[in-house]
């Protein structure tokens, strides 16, 4: 019998006296849970539900293109809030991929949607569940919307790309509600983020711990798509294709939406995120945490054009690249002085294993 | 008996093993789990711990040390150096007591794995030459003294890079895992991507070779193992090839048959992420763990049926071994875990030891 959730869960010499529900780290952790992740993945599942309803409506004429756009947009911020929130069942079972195919390097969106609906012009959502992970996220949604080629307003374009846009979003929004089901079973990540010990975490501190890391390592990720446009990775030759959701432009709105959510782990929805476990002797280190998220913030605000334009001239990627340090700053900070202050290791064996 | 008695017969075994130089290692209720351990600030550790949480040892060493070779008599253990290091230590496991640091000799690394000779007296490791980067050394060392370790000679262990090497159930021949990667000295940088040679060899201790057999796929580096008391060895791959090929990421060769892929569902081989680290057996209950650090996910299968028992998350594990009654496990970040496996339901019991921040192996002495 194969056992992903072991129930029985036994503890050696268990002596935690006084570990009630005060203690300030099951504190955090239960009210991040319900104060931060849970409304992310909310919003997420409500997005996508909003997602599958547009691509009905815009293919049965209901709906602008614009509004159509309008929803993919939304479905694509609500999706990037949860970077920082990517533990449990998301991460677990591969499903990112189906939610985004990045970096596509070699195009593959493009190619493989085109090679699908050649293929299979009357696409059913059974052949899309069961086909690539590539055609069967917003990557390809956003494909089908904003590529130039793709004339939507020629009825009988919307009539080849639509079985797809549908099947897409009914995917995406069964995905999402999947996810947010597993999280609120009850043996889902809610109840382990809740009470100690559990079968995944032996201690509150685990699972903070946990939360730290998957936002420390998403902010890491986050530098990684905007170095990779940049040219981080390729000698200094800006890639604007490497960048996330470039076809709509979105990069930075995306980019925008992930740190927000990052600061609301460290913040909490009534001041009581990770913040909140510093104590005073750590009070400085916290105001400069607070200034690396206003810098952050503050330097995204200040971008007015979409990246891909933001990349071909001098001062833009000089913005960028301040910007990518000010990332830099916030990641480094995290990583190291925070998760020190905490009692939390973020961990070697998996960086540096043999 | 007579409590005097006892007592007196108590107090000479103590005098044995302090005076004499050999003693009996006394089998503890508690075993002692033996690993390579860092601060937070960065600084190694040799240290011992019994597993109801009591601190043996905590031995400041100057590098980074991996897997660890308790000897099968004596309270000693070698704390093997971690690639490219050119340093290992024998401690005293009674108290930490550093006795020796192995220095290796010139033109010679430490790959971070060895085994005692099951009668005491000889140690080997696997070594890199590197006038030669790459080229699969097994040094010999002799004990002498009882707390020094002496280098005798060397044999080829007819492979690159090799990595772990574990005895066959006869005490006598050697598996070696040969990684396949050439290093060169002082760094970690892998000069072969493009022509690896992975293999398992099944040799001699005197250095002949018995057999030598490669998994199909040349980036497929073989590098941990385990070895049943039927012979039966399992063995982690570490892929270096494309993060989307679907490679035998775990391999078996039960006695008398070809080296060969041990079944792996595809969410597992997925979510280890082209990684194994470290392997164990439990030949009693016929049992088969890996930590997965890349995945942050530890697996328990029936050795013989090859089904899946447990398929945990646990981020950045790191080392496993079989208890009496299951797995011990550690991880870089968070508590160790005992998997009690007796029952039908595999019960996860968590250990009063030290959070976090331990390395690659661990050992039960």
């Amino acid at each position: 019998m194969l056992q992903r959730t072991p129930l029985a869960v036994a503890v050696l010499g268990l002596l935690l006296a006084g570990c009630g529900a005060e203690e300030p780290y099951t504190r955090v952790s239960a009210a991040l849970t319900d104060g931060v992740l849970l409304p992310a993945y909310t919003a997420w599942a409500e997005a996508d539900r909003q997602l599958a309803d547009s691509a009905q409506a815009f293919c049965a004429g209901e709906q602008s293109l614009e509004q159509a756009r309008a929803s993919y947009l939304s479905a694509h911020r609500s999706w990037s809030a949860l970077q920082p929130l990517q533990l449990g069942p998301l991460s677990e079972n591969n499903l990112a991929w189906q939610v985004q195919f990045w970096p596509d390097k070699k195009n593959l969106v493009a190619r493989q949607v085109e090679a699908l609906l050649n293929s299979q012009p009357q696409l059913t959502q059974a052949e899309l569940d069961k086909g690539s992970v590539v055609v069967q996220g917003l990557t390809a949604y956003e494909y089908v919307l904003f590529d130039p080629n793709i004339d939507l307003g020629d009825s009988a374009v919307q009539q080849r790309y639509c079985p797809l846009l549908i099947a897409i979003g009914n995917h995406q929004q069964a995905l999402s509600s999947d996810v947010l089901a597993r999280w609120k079973d009850e043996d889902g990540m809610q109840a382990r983020l809740h009470s100690f010990p559990n079968d995944r975490y032996a201690d509150a501190q685990e699972a903070v711990s946990d939360l730290l890391r998957t936002q420390v390592s998403a902010i890491d990720g986050l530098k990684k798509k905007l170095g990779a446009p940049l040219g981080r990775q390729s000698k200094g030759v800006p890639q604007p294709y490497q960048a996330e959701a470039w076809r709509s432009g979105a990069s930075l709105a995306i980019l925008a939406a992930a740190v927000d959510s990052a600061e609301r782990l460290w913040q909490g929805a009534n001041q009581d995120g990770l913040r909140s476990l510093l104590n005073s002797e750590h009070s400085e280190l916290a105001t400069r945490i607070d200034a690396a998220y206003a810098d952050t913030r503050q330097r995204l605000g200040a971008l007015d054009q979409p990246l891909g334009q933001l990349l071909a001239d001098e001062a833009g990627r000089t913005a960028l690249n301040a910007l990518y340090d000010s990332l830099n700053r916030l990641h480094r900070l995290q990583e190291g002085e925070l998760a020190r202050a905490l009692g939390i290791q973020i961990g070697f064996n998996a960086h540096d294993g043999d | 008996m007579q409590r005097r008695t006892f007592l007196a017969l108590g107090g000479l075994l103590v005098a044995a093993g302090t005076v004499g130089g050999w003693t009996l290692v006394q089998r503890q209720a508690t075993p002692l789990l033996l690993s390579a351990r860092d601060d937070a600030d960065g600084n190694h550790y040799a240290v011992g711990y019994y597993l109801d949480g009591r601190e043996a040892f905590s031995t400041r060493i100057a590098e980074r040390c991996h897997d660890v070779v308790p000897h099968p008599s004596l309270p000693l253990a070698m704390f093997v150096g971690r690639r490219p290091s050119r340093e290992s230590y024998l401690i005293d496991t009674r108290d930490g007591t550093l006795l020796q640091t192995l220095a290796s000799p010139a033109h010679r690394h430490f790959y971070g794995h060895g085994v005692f000779h099951q009668d005491g007296d000889w140690f080997y490791s696997t070594e890199n030459d590197t006038t030669d980067p790459g080229r699969g050394v097994l040094g010999v060392y002799r004990l002498q003294g009882n707390n020094r370790l002496e280098r005798v000679t060397e044999h080829p262990t007819h492979g690159v890079g090799p990595h772990q090497l574990l005895w066959l159930p006869d005490g006598e021949t050697l598996a070696v895992a040969n990684g396949g990667i050439r290093t060169e000295a002082d760094s970690r940088e892998m000069l072969n991507l493009d022509n690896m040679e992975p293999s398992l060899v099944i040799m001699d201790r005197d250095g002949t070779l018995i057999s030598k057999e490669q998994l199909p796929e040349q980036m497929n580096s073989v590098r941990h193992m385990a070895v049943a008391s039927d012979g039966t060895l399992v063995t982690g791959q570490q892929y270096e090839g494309d993060p989307e090929h679907a490679v035998p990421l775990v391999a078996i060769k039960r006695p008398g048959q070809p080296f060969q892929p041990f079944p792996l569902g595809e969410v597992q081989r997925r979510a280890m992420h082209q990684y194994t680290a470290s392997v164990a057996i439990h030949s009693e209950l016929r049992r088969l763990a890996i930590t997965a650090p890349r995945g942050n996910r530890f697996y328990i299968w029936d050795l013989d049926s090859t089904e899946l028992l447990l398929d945990a998350p646990l981020p950045d594990c790191a080392g496993v071994a079989a208890s009496r009654d299951g797995f011990v496990v550690s991880a870089g970040v968070g508590r160790c875990r005992h998997y009690d496996c007796r029952g039908s339901r595999i019960v996860t019991e968590y250990l009063e030891l030290p959070a976090g921040f331990w390395d690659n192996h661990l050992r039960l002495a």
